[in-house]
């Protein structure tokens, strides 16, 4: 019987089932007697959930990140509540067309394990590693389960989406200790701060200005404007500009139910404003600051929405960021 | 009003971020600002790396308007721009585009030049960096730089500064570039000049310092004790289209491609480890490689080191081709090389008896440029006989375009009862590992000279160095009473016999691409 609410047709769309011992032989066999198709591989991408409602939106996730970045792809459900335990897999190569004739691949490797614990979880995700490559792991169940010493200590880039997180204080607390314990050095990605990276950079932008710059000081509210469900994108957004201002400007969230993630940013205080807003379906933001009589505007690209876009994005800025881990003590202020 | 530095700007980019800029293009009507540089400042916008504020104004003789400029380069930008063309973000984008006209001679052109970009750090509200770019023909570049300096516009306004970016040639001989130098020198001094090479901003050559640096298996190899010769091909499957020969003839490959792009490889690949990667410490590297070349000096050395060749008709592709000769806007007695292949000896340590094979040329069968290690091969291999190994050493080779890349060769045994060893290929291309599609070298070194990064440019010694080994060869040709023969090759073959024989005399062979 398939787990709950999976059904046969969403398990048929992650490839080839394969037992679990046989999965390095039946990858080698899919390469076998096609020589147009080369493997490719730069990182090994695990998405870990325990959802699985999930389970459609990550597999096309992973293909369309593997187009970007070439990986070992892992794909893992896992439903410890499920009996009697049974662990099945499937395997599927991710191609694409390069310069039009040649197919260039990565591999994809999903589990369903019912009824696995922590350690059945690191026994699979070690095992079907490609050797001596990065592990990236997106981890989007709860950091309080399976999420343990052991495992992280092997992470090399830890992605995590605080906006998807029920009880962010709860999450935080545990990702700081996670970071704080032995073995927690791994590099830290939040979804939910990638997502602000476009309205970041417009504000940036706004107050490029000698006139506006120096004005920063008189800067009072904070009013940020975002898509239900993004609270913690938000207040992630408010906390790192009372970071970077050395103030506690007053912050007003306002939750449309459609639209972009992050859809308006405003500062303002007495003779200064700065404004950066996305429009419904436009890749880009309109930037704006006023000092005083004098307005400017500009246009500026903003990064797509979806997951697949932000991972991707992510990955394509590999180098470490001290910043967000810096911001955390503020944002875990924020949410008490 | 003192500067502030933007607390939002800060620990967002990985990289040198610009500040607020005007840019100046001298020749804005011509081939390359249609088809390269407004392009690139499209797509830096695209990817929001752009300057705030930024203002770009085509300056030139033919008489426009802001807008009519504007619709000119729109059309360049749908065919040229690397991520295509949206109109949203043209309309935002072409505003801060720019017409200028002027004679180049004009001194009152340049003053009211001056009054533009202060009107646009006026509307900005404090000053803005001076890019200046000579696109124009270089014949051009010494009443610019000195009417630029006429109207003071050399000098940055309030702490900003003002650069200046030449585009090739840079001169024609050491004398001409020694010339330009000094004009360029009286206007800008040369923490300030930008002297453009286009090879430098591709992703690969900048990936050679990464290869042998960032590697511990290849900086403890790369020497003469372990590398038998270096090669270095450049191959164009084109000849001289779209009018290219009226320039070219006057040219050559030698100076054209040798003198600039591919002695900045060859510097690449054979300088020491600098000692950061600040600009001067790895031209300063650069420089001493090109100072190394073991100079060709007279017609006899030179004919022994050096071929020049012109192609007869052939056919490329399938297609049929004209000889050099019977080019468009190409003497029909040309002296002029379309193909050139040199043996070069670097006199240091690290180099010492280690040949650099170059050759480039028009008409050749494909489009490649690349760079190949050929290591020396094991003392002994006991189990091998000696008719298994030939042509058999490691090879490393660097794809500068197309298809960037890095392949190793190895040897490996051939599964079987016997002891059968074959060449296997390692290979690592960039679009098959990064998805993400390179940017554009232009795009790079713009932003490079509007954030002050000078290490992808090259320094006056390099440049006047470069021309020093050249001029040898030049005057061997041109200017002895014995000049080495001009060889041929039909179009669509890999290059005169006597190339093949150069590398044939040292019991080696071009690498087959």
């Amino acid at each position: 019987m398939p787990p709950t609410n999976l059904n046969d047709s969403d398990l048929d769309r992650l490839g080839l089932e394969t037992p679990i011992g046989r999965i390095d032989r039946a990858l080698k066999q899919l390469w076998e007697g096609d020589e147009a198709k080369t493997r490719a591989s730069l990182i090994n991408l695990a998405i870990y959930t325990e959802d699985g409602c999930q389970l459609v939106a990550d597999n096309e996730l992973l293909d369309h990140v593997a187009a970007q970045h070439a990986c070992r792809a892992l794909l893992i459900l896992a439903l410890p509540e499920a009996q009697p335990p049974r662990a099945r897999a499937w395997i599927q190569a991710l191609c694409r067309p390069y310069q039009g004739k040649q197919i260039v691949c990565s591999e994809q490797i999903s589990f369903v394990l019912e009824g696995g614990d922590a350690a059945q979880v690191q026994n699979i995700v070690f095992a079907h590693l490609d050797s001596d490559l990065p592990l990236v792991v997106w981890w989007q169940a709860d950091l309080t389960k399976n999420f343990e010493e052991r495992l992280y200590s092997r992470i090399d880039t830890l992605i995590i989406d605080s906006a998807r997180w029920e009880d962010p204080a709860k999450q935080f607390d545990a990702l700081l200790a996670a970071m704080n314990a032995e073995g927690g050095d791994f590099d830290l990605r939040d979804l939910a701060w990638t997502r602000s990276h476009f309205m970041r950079t417009a504000l940036a932008a706004c107050f490029q200005d000698a006139t506006a710059c120096h004005n920063l000081s008189k800067l009072q509210t904070i009013r940020i404007t975002h898509l239900k469900g993004q609270r913690t994108t938000a207040l992630l957004l408010a906390a790192w500009i009372n970071q970077r201002l050395k103030a506690s400007l007053s912050v007003e969230l306002i939750e449309k139910d459609s639209g972009p993630a992050l859809q308006g940013l405003v500062l303002e205080g007495e003779g200064v404003r700065g404004e950066v807003r996305r429009d419904c379906d436009s890749c880009f933001v309109r930037v704006s600051s006023t000092c005083g009589e004098s307005t400017r505007e500009d246009l500026l690209p903003a990064d797509k929405d979806s997951d697949a876009e932000l991972v991707s994005e992510l990955l394509s800025r590999f180098h470490g960021s001290t910043l967000y881990s810096s911001m955390l003590p503020f944002v875990r202020s924020m949410l008490k | 009003m003192p500067e502030l530095e933007n607390p939002f700007q800060e620990t967002l980019l990985s990289r040198h971020r610009a500040e607020p800029c005007s840019v100046v293009i001298f020749g804005a009507t011509g081939d390359l600002t249609h088809r390269k540089l407004i392009p690139a400042i499209y797509n830096i916008a695209a990817a929001g790396d752009l300057p705030p504020q930024f203002k770009v104004v085509g300056f030139a003789r033919r008489d426009k308007t802001d807008e009519v400029f504007r619709k000119e380069l729109e059309e360049g930008n749908r065919q040229n721009s690397r991520q295509g063309h949206n109109d949203e973000l043209w309309k935002s984008f072409s505003q801060c585009i720019h017409y200028h006209r002027s004679e180049f001679e004009d001194l009152e052109g340049y003053k009211s030049l001056g009054k533009l970009l202060d009107q646009f750090d006026a509307e900005r509200g404090a000053p803005a960096n001076r890019l200046f770019y000579l696109a124009a023909a270089p014949e051009a570049f010494k009443p610019i730089l000195e009417m630029i300096r006429a109207a003071g516009l050399n000098e940055g306004v309030k702490g900003k500064w003002a650069r200046v970016v030449c585009e090739k040639p840079f001169g024609k001989d050491l004398a001409t570039a020694q010339g330009l130098n000094a004009v360029v020198a009286a206007t800008f001094a040369e923490k300030d000049t930008y002297r453009i090479d286009h090879y430098l901003g591709k992703e690969t050559a900048q990936n050679i310092m990464v290869l042998r640096f960032a590697n511990s298996i290849f900086e403890p190899n790369w020497n003469s004790r372990y590398i038998d010769h270096v090669q270095i091909t450049c191959a164009e499957n084109l000849g001289m289209e779209g009018g290219r020969g009226g320039y070219y003839d006057t040219a050559g490959a030698l100076r054209d491609m040798v003198q600039n792009h591919l002695l900045q490889l060859v510097s690449l690949v054979a300088m020491e480890p600098p000692t950061d990667l600040s600009a001067d410490s790895v031209r300063d590297e650069k420089v001493k490689v090109i100072r190394a070349l073991r100079p060709l000096v007279g017609p006899e050395e030179v004919g022994k080191h050096v071929i020049r060749a012109q192609y007869t008709a052939g056919s490329v592709d399938g297609a049929p081709r004209v000889g050099y000769r019977q080019e468009d806007r190409v003497n029909p007695e040309s002296q002029t090389e379309p193909y050139v292949a040199l043996r070069l000896m670097i006199d240091t340590w690290r180099w010492q008896g280690v040949p650099f094979y170059i050759r480039v040329g028009k008409q050749l069968p494909k489009k490649a440029t690349e760079i190949s290690i050929h290591f020396k091969k094991p003392p002994q291999v006991p189990f091998a006989t000696s008719t298994m190994l030939k042509n058999s050493e490691n090879t490393l080779v660097i794809r500068i375009q197309p298809d960037e890349g890095i392949a190793l060769r190895i040897l490996c045994k051939q599964p079987g009862q016997a002891m059968s060893i074959q060449q296997v290929k390692m290979d690592f291309r960039y679009s098959s590992s990064f998805g993400k599609a390179s940017p554009e070298a232009y795009e790079r070194l713009l932003l490079d000279a509007m954030a002050g990064d000078a290490t992808l440019f090259a320094r006056r010694d390099e440049v006047e160095n470069a021309w020093k080994f050249i001029d040898e060869i030049e005057n061997a040709w041109h200017k002895s009473d014995t000049p080495p023969t001009m060889h041929e090759y039909p179009a669509g073959s890999w290059g005169p016999k006597e190339a093949d024989d150069l590398l044939r005399a040292d019991g080696r062979e071009w690498r087959l691409l």
